[in-house]
């Protein structure tokens, strides 16, 4: 059981709910994922009660979070996208940076393992047209027609326009998909490969002497990928909100 | 303590010296490096997706008009234009992340001629 990597993407039900017909019982990634937004708003709801002029070191991390994020969208979408689209993409950075390292610990109080719910193709496409579709609502809104400009880069002459249109449509419909398994596959193969060298570790050990140290190997192995895996962890949360950040631009400056 | 600055002057004052020492706009954002793999996975993402969503795209509009296999032949050829055109699109912004440095020295030629 502990040697299949897999194993640990399997969906167990905690509760079982029906809505309507429809199985919505709250399961292990359910309760990831509660986790992640429960461990966020504690954090900053204690870091930043004080609100001292001169922060101490809790309220140091929230702030330079908040510095952190208004920077990245203020680079991506200028002074008006930091004040529309702040919490959103704070909020989307938050949860996938603490889903992802929360999934980094084993287990513990009996729990096999912590979840990883951006392992999940279903939770990082629902992110990923979250912002897709913000894109679009947001930019019809504060456009109208204009926003049909994103499609038609400025300078390209008539007779080639109408190809350049069709190509920057397919570009514009494939963000989604790349948006969202980046996030999924980068995850997803983290955590296996971690499993896998993992695994080694026991089958080796029980060879007597020379499978013993022969373990020690992939035992570093996967003492390095844990490493590897919190850079991953971390890496791509910015990278999911940075890209947040230039499609939303967009939806502002349509028009390249 | 009887001339003492409002504390807002203080505080803007303590801005302008943070700013000036860490020699930027106030931006602190140096993007963590990318590794390899990761930078890869980038480039081969963009251009997959947009494979995929051209072939779908060609086999809705084949669904619609029944004009298979056509939609989809050349919706899968438009997907891979606009492949090419997302990973260049990636590599001009990566290429302005990371400027190469002017003082490099050149690669030697070995062209024989």
């Amino acid at each position: 059981m502990a040697d299949d990597p897999i194993e640990q993407f399997h969906i167990e039900p905690i509760a079982e709910f029906n809505l309507a017909g429809w199985d919505a019982s709250f399961t292990n990634a359910s309760l990831a994922m509660v986790g992640g937004v429960a461990v966020a708003a504690l954090f900053f709801n204690w870091a930043m009660k004080p609100a001292a002029m001169v922060p101490g070191r809790a309220q140091v991390v929230a702030e330079g979070a908040h510095d952190f994020i208004r920077g990245m969208l203020k680079d991506g979408a200028g002074e008006e996208g930091v004040q529309k689209f702040f919490p959103l993409v704070f909020t989307l950075f938050l949860f996938i940076f603490l889903s992802n390292m929360l999934s980094m610990f084993p287990g513990f109080f009996g729990v096999h393992h912590v979840f990883a719910p951006t392992s999940q193709i279903v939770i990082t496409a629902m992110l990923a047209l979250l912002v897709f579709f913000t894109v679009i609502i947001v930019g019809f809104a504060k456009n109208g027609l204009k926003f049909f400009k994103v499609f038609a880069p400025s300078g390209v002459p008539i007779y080639i326009l109408w190809f350049v249109i069709i190509i920057e449509i397919i570009s514009f419909f494939s963000r989604p998909l790349s948006h969202a398994v980046r996030l999924w596959a980068n995850i997803l193969a983290g955590h296996i490969l971690l499993k896998v060298f993992a695994g080694f570790v026991p089958a080796l050990a029980s060879l007597g002497l020379i499978g013993i140290l022969g373990a020690s190997l992939p035992l570093a192995m996967t003492v390095a990928l844990y490493g590897l895996e919190f850079l991953v962890a971390f890496l791509q949360a910015y990278v999911f909100a940075i890209l947040t950040c230039i499609y939303l631009n967009d939806a502002l400056h349509p028009g390249h | 303590m009887a001339d003492r600055k409002p504390p807002e002057d203080a505080l803007s004052n303590l801005r302008r010296r943070v700013d000036a020492a860490r020699g930027t706009d106030g931006s602190q954002n140096a993007p963590p490096p990318q590794s390899p793999a990761s930078l890869a996975l980038r480039y081969g993402g963009e251009f997959g997706a947009a494979v995929i969503v051209g072939a779908l795209l060609g086999y809705g509009a084949d669904y619609l008009l029944h004009s298979q296999p056509w939609g989809i032949v050349i919706g899968m050829g438009l997907g891979f234009a606009a492949g090419v055109v997302n990973v260049v699109r990636v590599a001009r912004s990566y290429n302005q992340a990371n400027p190469v440095d002017p003082n490099a020295p050149s690669i030697p030629d070995d062209e024989e001629d």
